[in-house]
């Protein structure tokens, strides 16, 4: 049963990076929408020390915008950025106030 | 200290053997002798890569301009579409290899979706189906840049995408790889399949160019029209 | 992270420079260059250098110690580099491995 699900609004963590993680610099702390469930996969941070019964966890493809990714974003608002991340990566956005 | 070779005599037809070439050649000796791979595996190794290029990728892109069903196939299921075209991801030994990975999906473009790959951490490359990455693939100019200022980049290869248009960045962190399907453009009604596959070059399908009606990339530009 | 090493140091000719723009880093790649990426694949195939961590050493090195390198000759440096650093090969070794293959190719 996978966590987060097509349309939901995620934050990715800002937590401490382990060796190896995949999780890039420049998306942390940033929010964007779950567009894709990916197969489950050996987590790149257990992956990496050769393990075979590393822990699998759900993979989600996050789509971010642009402007919402970098500031001062020179392009225009349409773009976006992909790109997959863990399930312990994610956690869900907190609602903006209004 | 090193000598100094200022000139080396040419060797047959390929010119000077740069430091480089014969840092290359002790680098691979050395390692063969200590056991770490073998010859042979090198040879193999070598012989794939050449025989890979982006062949591949482009015919299933032809392919998807002229089957509705294989398309639909192909954005279902990558992977297991590549089959058809003779192209196994899971294969070492035919068109995959151990540090490729095996989720393969294409990205479709749209009037309104300009796609583009990159790899920020390592330069993954779909390399089943185009081949080796080109050079510039690899550099962080394009890594770091394509990330946070996709069409300044996108300019730098002769690209401007209108203001409407998506530019959707694909950053290939984890465990898949990317190819872009460009759109058909127009000017190609009645083509072959094979017509069709000479103009999805290797660029086209990474996302920093759009395919044109007189480009094959077989030639260079200078012997091409206008 | 080890300094540079100078046997590698003593590879970058005068007059060499690194490419400064996108389109210069294109064009087929050298023989030598498709030589040693199926070197790099062997090691990480093989279990002596992992691609991963190759790839982050070229990323590392070549913008500090190996700035001044063509970025083509990156793969070669730095995997030379990494496999001094293992110990799996010493930098008199390496010496004089070029020395016998610079006299192979003059010889010929």
């Amino acid at each position: 049963m996978t966590r987060f699900q097509i349309g939901d609004r995620v934050t990715v963590k800002d937590a401490t990076s382990m060796f190896h993680t995949r999780t890039q610099a420049y998306t942390r702390g940033r929010t964007g929408v779950v567009v894709e469930h990916r197969p489950e996969w050996v987590i790149p941070e257990d992956e990496a020390w050769g393990r075979e019964d590393g822990r699998k966890e759900p993979f989600y493809v996050v789509r971010f915008l642009q402007r919402d990714l970098w500031p001062k974003y020179t392009g225009f608002d349409a773009d976006t950025l992909e790109t997959e991340c863990s399930e312990r990566w994610l956690e869900p956005a907190e609602e903006e106030p209004k | 200290m090193s000598q100094t070779h200022d000139h080396h005599a040419p060797i047959q037809e390929s010119g000077e053997i740069s430091e480089f070439e014969i840092l290359e050649t002790a680098v691979r000796e050395l390692a063969i002798e200590k056991g770490l791979f073998s010859a042979e595996d090198h040879r193999r190794f070598s012989e794939w890569a050449e025989s890979v290029g982006p062949a591949g990728g482009s015919r299933l892109v032809a392919k998807a301009w002229t089957d509705p069903e294989f398309k639909a196939r192909l954005l279902a299921d990558g992977t297991e579409t590549c089959k058809e075209v003779g192209i196994d991801w899971r294969d070492p030994t035919g068109s995959g290899t151990p540090s490729d990975y095996t989720y393969f999906y294409v990205l479709e473009n749209t009037p309104t979706v300009h796609n583009v790959i990159v790899c920020t951490l390592c330069s993954c490359y779909p390399r089943p189906v185009l081949g080796m990455s080109p050079d510039w693939y690899r550099t962080p100019n394009y890594r770091r840049r394509l990330v946070r200022w996709p069409r300044e980049v996108l300019a730098e290869f002769g690209l401007h995408m209108p203001p409407e248009v998506e530019v959707r960045v694909h950053d290939s962190n984890q465990k898949s790889r990317f190819m872009v399907m460009p759109m058909r453009p127009e000017g190609t009604e009645g083509w072959t399949e094979e017509q069709l596959a000479a103009i999805v070059t290797r660029d086209t399908m990474i996302g920093v160019a759009l395919p044109q009606v007189d480009w094959t990339a077989s030639e260079p530009p200078s012997k091409v029209g206008a | 992270m080890s300094d540079g090493y100078r046997v590698l140091f003593d590879t970058l000719e005068p007059g060499s420079r690194r490419e400064s723009s996108l389109p210069e880093l294109d064009g087929k790649p050298a023989p030598w260059e498709s030589s040693m990426q199926a070197t790099c694949e062997c090691l990480s195939w093989r279990g002596a250098l992992d691609n991963l961590e190759r790839r982050e050493a070229e990323d590392e090195l070549g913008e500090t110690i190996y700035l001044d390198f063509p970025v083509r000759a990156r793969s070669a440096v730095v995997t030379a580099h990494a496999l001094l650093d293992l110990g799996i090969i010493d930098q008199e070794e390496l010496r004089s491995k070029m020395e016998a293959v610079r006299e192979r190719f003059e010889r010929e």
